[in-house]
């Protein structure tokens, strides 16, 4: 029986886990249809930043979708530990543009908070706030379409983080952005999140990625997706990228992560020459 | 633009011939786009002066082709009497009543129709077998249904509004990105707020469309029923006109017709310029 609980504390462990997904599985279109994801178990503890690598395809988006609630059919345990019923438990950052393109930047960013019934005094100043922090102060009033692909997405970026949830989900936020902006987005999101503290869950297929901003790297099994293996990172916080990257054990770690990924990407590549399966 | 030339590297030698290609740059210019407006006037003037010459110079039946002078004289005549502003007015009334009257329920159930499978389920089939019924084929049942009144032309009007309309409001439902609706659950928004905020102005391109095609429908119904259950109406006045042989009549009518449909075209381009201003201005 596939289901979603919300508890204070956890049943299968003693420390209690912000998240705890067990013995997930999803298939996708009945009996001839494909397995995404296979007998998964991940926990995440309050307050963890937990990085998803993965070879595409592999059931990441399948995975984050369950655990936002977008999706209830599958098989396994999916905890969530809700401490404060008036806040928003999960929001999400899609994979693909999200923004609604009759709403200006601001109206989109302050869609979450304005649905709760939460876009007071407060909830403005956090839009505010969180819209220059992505760097779209001087196009609060453009609609999507008036933008760049990376703008729309540091928009849907701010969108949930203006909402205050106590769980991100975030499905490769930065998949489209330049270089450039990835770099100096790391760096305000690892601010905010050592303000924060958020319990976050990031999905990338950027190895550098998981480990800049990552405490633990989790990577994933090609389909169906199962975890195969999972890193501390052990880089100290207050933490910078540049910082992170002129850490030596910076290209150890990238190495192992890589090492166990490199299979997989090779494993989802044979499959699709020999036609998908 | 091209022209044949040689490359040099840094030391001044030859390295080889090369066609420079250049792409050109082109913007339609003020005088050009003048020049585009201004054929959209001169060609229709054209054409009345040359019907008006032919009429004068005795190249057409008057009887039935009477010069734009005598049409416009016509007309005159009828406004200044008061006949044909009545008239106007009489034809404006039903179609507004009947379009509200078809459109509102139509976008409410075409939205219902698009968001819910069942409701779709239980009235496309419906929907799809009696569409294709030209609506000027029911207007002898409604007429004895609803009367010889005006309720008979306003119940025409909006059954034929109303199946333009629910049609395009479902498809216009359907094909919004599923990406929104998941947004809109990720926050937990309920029913009413899904449809303010993302199922209505998400489907607004197609219902515009839907509203245009429905005013189209609007005015064709309304003359047809003017034409034979009316002693009142643009429609009135161009079968009146055939009957009494008014042949300068019937064509103010025509063009009276033409100009009230503009004008209603017009307005509702109006308003939808207005209300989807977030759209990209080439897609209008
Ligand atoms: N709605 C669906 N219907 C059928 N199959 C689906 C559906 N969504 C995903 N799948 C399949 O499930 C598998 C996992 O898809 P998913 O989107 O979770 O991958 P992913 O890891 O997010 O990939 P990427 O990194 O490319 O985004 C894929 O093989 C895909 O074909
Ligand atoms: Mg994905």
């Amino acid at each position: 029986m596939p289901r979603i609980a919300l508890a204070t504390e956890s049943r299968f462990d003693p420390v209690p886990a912000k998240l705890a997904i067990k013995d997930l599985s999803k298939a996708f279109g009945g009996r001839a249809g494909v397995t995404a994801i296979d007998n998964l178990s991940l926990e995440v503890r309050a307050g963890e930043f937990v990085s998803i690598v993965g070879p595409s395809g592999c059931g990441k988006s399948s995975l984050i979708r369950i655990v936002a609630g977008l999706d209830a059919e599958f098989e396994g345990d999916v905890h969530l530990a809700h401490a404060n019923p008036g806040r928003l438990l999960t929001a999400m950052v899609f994979q693909e543009q999200s923004n609604f393109p009759w709403m200006t930047v601001r109206e989109n960013v302050s869609y979450g908070l304005r649905m709760i019934g939460r876009l007071d005094a407060e909830g403005r100043k956090r839009v505010t706030e969180y819209i220059a922090k992505v760097g779209l102060a001087r196009f609060e009033n453009a609609y999507p379409h008036q933008l760049s692909g990376g703008m729309r997405q540091r928009a849907s970026v701010a969108r949930a983080f203006a909402a205050d949830p106590e769980i991100l989900l975030m499905d490769e936020p930065f998949g489209a952005l330049d270089e450039q902006n990835k770099v100096l987005l790391h760096d305000e999101l690892i601010r905010i999140w050592e303000e924060t503290r958020k319990t976050v869950l990031f999905i990338t297929h950027s190895i550098d990625e998981a480990l800049v901003l990552s405490d633990r790297v989790v990577v994933m099994s090609a389909r169906p997706g199962r975890i195969k293996d999972a890193f501390e990172v052990p880089f100290e916080r207050p933490r910078s990228v540049m910082a992170v990257k002129a850490d030596p054990r910076y290209g150890q770690l990238f190495k192992r992560v890589w090492d166990a990924l490199r299979d997989e990407v090779l494993r989802t590549r044979c499959g699709e020459e020999r036609g998908g399966e | 633009m091209s022209r044949d030339s040689t490359v040099a590297d840094a030391g001044g030698r030859v390295v080889g011939d090369f066609r420079i290609i250049e792409r050109t740059k082109k913007v339609p210019g003020p005088q050009e786009r003048t020049f585009e407006r201004g054929l959209g006037i001169v060609t229709p003037l054209a054409f009345v002066l040359l019907w008006e010459f032919a009429a004068r110079a005795g190249w057409i039946d008057l009887r039935f082709f009477p010069a734009p002078s005598a049409v416009l004289s016509e007309t005159w005549r009828l406004l200044r009497a008061g006949d044909l502003v009545a008239h106007i007015g009489a034809s404006l009334s039903r179609v507004t009543v009947g379009f509200l009257v078809g459109a509102v329920p139509a976008v409410g159930i075409g939205m219902a129709m698009g968001l819910n499978r069942y409701i779709r389920a239980a009235l496309q089939p419906m929907i799809d077998a009696t569409y294709p019924i030209p609506k000027i084929a029911i207007l002898p049942l409604v007429l004895l249904v609803f009367g010889l009144g005006e309720s008979g032309k306003y119940a025409i009007l909006a059954i034929g509004v109303f199946f333009q309309v629910v049609i395009t409001t479902a498809a216009g439902v359907a094909a919004i990105d599923r990406v929104y609706f998941d947004v809109a659950r990720t926050f937990g928004v309920g029913r009413l707020a899904l449809a303010r905020t993302v199922v209505l102005p998400g489907a607004l391109p197609v219902i515009f469309a839907g509203m245009r095609l429905g005013i189209g429908t609007a005015l064709l119904l309304v003359i047809a029923a003017e034409m034979v259950a009316a002693k009142s109406g643009l429609g009135f006045l161009i079968w009146q006109s055939w009957q009494l042989f008014a042949v300068e009549e019937m064509y103010a009518g025509l063009m009276t017709i033409s100009l009230t449909g503009l004008t209603i075209f017009q307005l509702l381009r109006a308003l939808e310029t207005r209300m989807l201003r977030w759209r990209p201005i080439n897609v209008q």
